[in-house]
């Protein structure tokens, strides 16, 4: 198993699952294999009853995952929205390997997603020698999901093309899915549902119709809500990305990857994170996984080309990067704030630095 | 001979059910309420089907009206549900608390300013004032019981609790045991405290047989153990009165708000209000209220979505572990289910409906607000009675009266009182008419109180809201400054704000403010100039040019040497720029020449590039035109750009003269006229001048011509 480059949610952290399972003892509905509480305590960590270590899946608003897992509860189909960087995907992944045990039933959305990934399609040669019957379908992941009573996956719902996302709207309303070549119907069993995630801000869009979009119970992740906490995403994130690519760099310290969050954070939100100056925002989405590459692209830079000791230029590089998008706009808008709001704060190395990279 | 006190929260709808359902089971035969003294003579007023809450007892001291006291009542505050159940019961109620006459008399030597100021914001009492300590005693029982939001704690085990047994014994004693754990009584409370004792020990003297005590949570276990009648009426001696005069007034859900600054206020006076008038099944009811709502604002929702909004709240309280859903549950259900995720429609509905817009109402000929009265006494005097249809009047500035009339419509809309709305365009007749269409509508009575806040008159409220908005204009105006991008916007408002700043027509504080935001303007113009002036073109370059000339000239009269130093950083980069229009860079170039940055020979190496022969002979005339316009002087002074000039346009094709001829003739229009006749005489003897200069081209022939002449004049030297 070892060659496994990334293994899924429900096999890497299969020792906290099987805990959970073992001491859960509250009410599951149909077809789950945990129940609410404990699927909710499995995304944001504690101690299981035999004292096992659960670690959190997802560090913020615990509202929000009480929301999500009583919408799948109440047989809602569920809908992630946020910014990249946002842990839509992550969540979503660990809520299916809690609830059904398995996170496989996914469908990647991309503009080129035809209705067959959603529905079914077909093995052409058995449909050529012996014509229309079930052996000749090749079911898509939803539709095992559908039979299994497991949780599908769709990622990126938006990328989809609007007619083909339709496609959904049998399936979460009248949980059927119609097959009109054979006359037959696939109707879903306990404990289907799905959850599908999605990108508020990307351009080149589809948006829902609001059919579909009716169908959904609708969780916005936010950004994450203080810098503190941004800052330790970023940090355990980055370390992580480090030590997967072998960087020999130190791990960055927190001071500098606090004024990366906050000057992504101020950027973002149009005003300083006190609340007494506002600042141009540029067009660039500045996720926190955006931060996050930031960082590991400065520790890069440090490992290869300097003492692994990250500096201001380190980081200024990826920062001058991430923000100007458009030349022309972008750039006055950084320039403005660095003049405004870094060199009052008195960052003067990474003021300095970034105006170099950005003239 | 029994007293029972019941320990409640101001304005908590499970509180007055609990109280209303434990009062018809006691059938008392006295009332009395935690409530001013000085408004005993309003309690009548409360059987008065016309009095509609939410209303509010205003009580201010008659000789200084700006210290006022605000005590309001919704439906669901138990202190209105006591003062209806007696007046429907027919028993005395009676208000307790320590009159506001003996408060406010106290405070008049303290610290004046002080306690105006206090009372004053938003029209509310400190929540301390109210409740006589600090902070909120339903905090520390909420942090004990490991919830740190006391208003959700609070609605979780109080306000939703489906039955009232024993509540008030338990709110009494976990009172009781916060009490001794907290730091004795200040002087405040303990006056009050000892007030209502006295007013209890009234009660039973009078020969009441059972008499009920609304008040407070926090004071029940002080009224519960009675001390001795002596040491009350020592802790109450020597206290001196004010004379007060109280009024009932209309008042608004949003101002029993907290966060309109009201200190007993709750978070979801809507909300409350929903959960008093349909107790039973609040849920399916407040569902519909908000797909309704979302409707009215043309915003897609469903039924379906209703009863799904419902079922995730139902869901949602299960695995929180509650008993019912709390308004928490219900509006993260209404996001996730009804507004698709946003919180953009949850504002919404938590300003419509969770705070919600209601009015109270008073009965016809009750009393007013001082600053109604002097609105009305206004009214009376310029004969304009405020009438609900619409009409239009004409004043005539010249005649005072109507003067007058046109201050004090002015002076409300400053109030925010639009009685008045000034028509634009109407007035053919002159700049001493103005024409106004004028409509009094009922809601005017609560501007008018929350306008009470600036003053008790309106001349009085108006200077104070006119302060207030200057300030707020400068802070739009630096928001609306950190936002734009537009190179001529910001340039334009430069110059108008710095004669602001130079000529300090705001008070100090002001000018510090503007300050900042002149300096951020600076900052970005100073930044943007070279980035805003590519691909301009001739309209837009010209446009700039002005605004150039205009803000080098306000801050040339500010002074600002930083400033001036980041301007002229700023010209000096864009005047060295190849590829901007010729009349900028001509106008950066001479305003730095202007102010000796830049070298006379420098200059003018940078004239002959601009005009050498692979330029654009238009781009050259327009840098001529920007370097020259408004003044031609530099020409006369310096004679090395004299020369360059001089030999462009000697050297410029015949069909380019043509073209460059209009705007040459323009800018040397611009000239004055002193300034022309030099020009003009200078190039008539310009190539006298040259000859003189360069020994080299001596005409021989000519001056064979003048020796004779100079012999004859000067004497035959040779001989």
């Amino acid at each position: 198993m070892s060659e496994v480059q990334r293994q899924h949610a429900e096999v890497q952290f299969k020792a906290e699952l099987d805990a959970l399972q073992k001491s859960d003892n509250r009410e599951r509905p149909p077809s789950w294999k945990l129940s609410p509480w404990a699927v909710t305590e499995y995304l944001l960590g504690g101690k299981s009853e035999h004292g096992v270590e659960i670690t959190p899946k997802y560090v913020g608003d615990r509202r929000l995952i009480e929301v999500a897992v009583s919408t799948l509860a109440t047989d809602r189909a569920l809908l992630l929205l946020g910014l990249p960087g946002t842990a839509k995907s992550w969540v979503s992944e660990h809520l299916a390997a809690a609830i059904s045990g398995d996170s496989t039933m996914l469908v990647q959305g991309t503009a080129g997603t035809a209705e067959e990934a959603i529905r079914y399609s077909w093995n052409y040669a058995m449909l050529l020698a012996k014509g229309p019957s079930r052996a000749a379908l090749v079911p898509s992941p939803v539709m095992r999901a559908m039979t299994e009573g497991k949780i599908a996956r769709v990622e990126e719902l938006t990328r989809i093309q609007a007619d083909v996302q339709d496609s959904l709207i049998t399936i979460l309303s009248e949980r059927t899915l119609p097959i009109p070549e054979l006359g037959e119907e696939v109707q879903s069993t306990q404990g289907f549902n799905v959850i599908a995630t999605a990108n508020n801000r990307d351009r080149g869009v589809n948006d829902l119709s609001s059919a579909l979009k009716r169908r959904f119970n609708t969780v916005v992740m936010p950004t994450p809500a203080t810098a503190e906490e941004e800052a330790g995403i970023v940090r355990m994130r980055a370390t992580a990305l480090g030590r997967a690519l072998a960087l020999p760099a130190q791990p960055p310290a927190l001071e500098e990857i606090r004024r990366v969050v906050t000057i992504f954070r101020e950027l973002r939100s149009g005003q300083t994170e006190d609340g007494k100056a506002k600042v141009q925002s540029p067009s660039s989405t500045l996720s926190t996984a955006e931060a996050i590459s930031v960082v590991t692209n400065a520790m890069a830079l440090a490992a290869h080309f300097g003492d692994g000791r990250i500096r201001a230029e380190d980081v200024a590089v990826g920062l001058v990067g991430a923000v100007i998008q458009d030349p022309e706009r972008d750039r006055q808008a950084l320039l403005a704030y660095l003049d405004n709001v870094v060199k009052e704060r008195g960052w003067m190395d990474l003021y300095r630095a970034a105006r170099d990279f950005s003239d | 001979m029994t007293v029972h006190v019941f320990g409640i929260r101001h304005h908590g709808p499970g509180s007055a059910r609990s109280m209303l359902a434990s009062l018809r089971k006691l059938q008392p035969d006295a009332v009395l309420i935690e409530g001013p003294p000085d408004a005993d003579h309003l309690i009548g007023m409360a059987a008065d089907a016309g009095l509609k809450p939410p209303v509010a007892i205003l009580i201010f001291d008659v000789e200084h009206p700006r210290k006022a006291v605000y005590y309001p009542f919704a439906a669901f505050s138990p202190e209105w549900q006591a003062l209806r159940y007696a007046a429907e019961a027919g028993v005395p109620a009676r208000f307790i608390d320590l009159p506001m006459a003996l408060r406010l008399g106290q405070e008049d030597e303290k610290d004046d300013g002080e306690t105006e100021k206090a009372e004053s914001e938003g029209g509310a009492i400190p929540a301390a004032a109210r409740d006589g300590l600090p902070g909120d005693p339903v905090r520390w029982l909420a942090e004990a019981a490991g919830d740190p939001d006391p208003e959700r704690w609070w609605e979780r085990m109080v306000e939703q609790r489906g039955s009232s047994e024993g509540v008030f014994e338990g709110i009494a004693e976990a009172m009781g045991a916060l009490r001794e754990a907290w730091k004795p009584p200040g002087d405040w409370e303990a006056r009050r405290e000892a007030h209502m004792r006295q007013a209890i020990r009234v009660a039973v003297r009078e020969g009441r047989q059972n008499v009920a005590v609304v008040c407070g949570a926090w004071h029940a276990p002080a009224l519960q153990k009675m001390p001795s009648a002596s040491t009350d009426a020592a802790i109450l001696r020597g206290l001196k009165a004010v004379k007060v005069e109280a009024t009932w007034i209309p008042w608004t859900h949003g101002r029993l708000a907290l966060e309109s600054g009201y200190g007993a206020g709750v978070e979801s006076p809507g909300w409350y209000n929903h959960l008093w008038t349909h107790a039973e099944d609040p849920l399916p009811v407040w569902m519909t209220r908000v797909v309704r709502l979302m409707r009215d604002q043309d915003l897609d929702a469903s039924p379906a979505q209703a009863i799904e909004a419902m079922r995730l709240a139902e869901t949602l309280s299960a695995m929180r572990g509650r008993a019912s859903p709390t308004l928490e549950d219900v509006t993260e259900a209404v996001q996730a289910s009804i507004c698709f995720g946003s919180d953009i429609p949850v504002q919404l509905i938590r300003e419509r409906l969770i705070i919600g817009d209601e009015l109270g109402e008073l009965p016809p000929g009750a009393p007013a607000v001082p600053l109604q009265r002097d609105l009305e006494h206004q009214q009376r005097s310029l004969r304009l009675k405020a009438e609900p249809l619409e009409r239009v009047v004409d004043l005539d500035l010249r005649n005072p009266g109507r003067l007058a009339v046109s201050h004090l419509l002015h002076r409300l809309l400053l109030l925010n009182i639009p009685w008045g709305v000034l028509q634009r365009g109407s007035g053919a007749k002159g700049t001493f008419h103005e024409i106004w269409k004028l409509q009094w509508r009922p809601e005017f009575a609560l501007a008018v109180i929350e306008a009470g806040v600036w003053g008790n008159t309106v001349v009085e409220a108006a200077t104070a809201r006119l302060a207030e908005a200057a300030e707020a204009v400068i802070e739009r105006l630096r928001e609306r400054a950190a936002l734009t991008t537009d190179l001529a916007q910001m340039m334009g408002a430069l110059a108008p704000l710095a004669s602001t700043l130079r000529y300090g027509s705001v008070r100090k504080t002001d000018a510090d403010l503007l300050t900042s935001v002149i300096a951020g303007l600076v900052n970005r113009v100073a930044d943007g100039l070279v980035a805003g002036t590519r691909d301009v073109d001739d309209d837009t370059a010209r446009d700039i040019a002005g605004l150039i000339l205009d803000v080098n000239r306000a801050l040339a009269v500010i002074g600002n040497e930083g400033w001036l130093e980041q301007w002229r950083a700023a010209l000096e980069s864009l005047g060295v720029r190849a590829n901007r229009h010729g009349l900028v860079v001509g106008r950066a170039c001479r305003l730095l020449l202007d102010a000796s940055r830049l070298a006379v020979a420098e200059c003018s190496r940078r004239l002959g590039l601009a005009l050498s022969r692979g330029a654009d002979p238009t781009q050259a005339g327009a840098w001529v035109e920007g370097f020259l316009e408004g003044s031609g002087l530099v020409l006369l002074t310096n004679d090395e750009l004299w020369q360059v000039l001089d030999g462009w346009l000697a050297s410029i094709r015949a069909e380019d003269f043509m073209v460059l001829l209009p705007l040459l003739r323009r800018t040397f229009a611009t000239f004055p006229a002193g300034e022309r006749r030099q020009i003009g005489e200078r190039a008539a003897r310009g190539a006298v001048r040259t000859a003189a200069d360069d020994g080299e081209d001596i005409d021989l022939e000519r001056a064979a011509m003048v020796e004779p002449v100079l012999r004859a004049l000067l004497g035959d030297i040779d001989g």
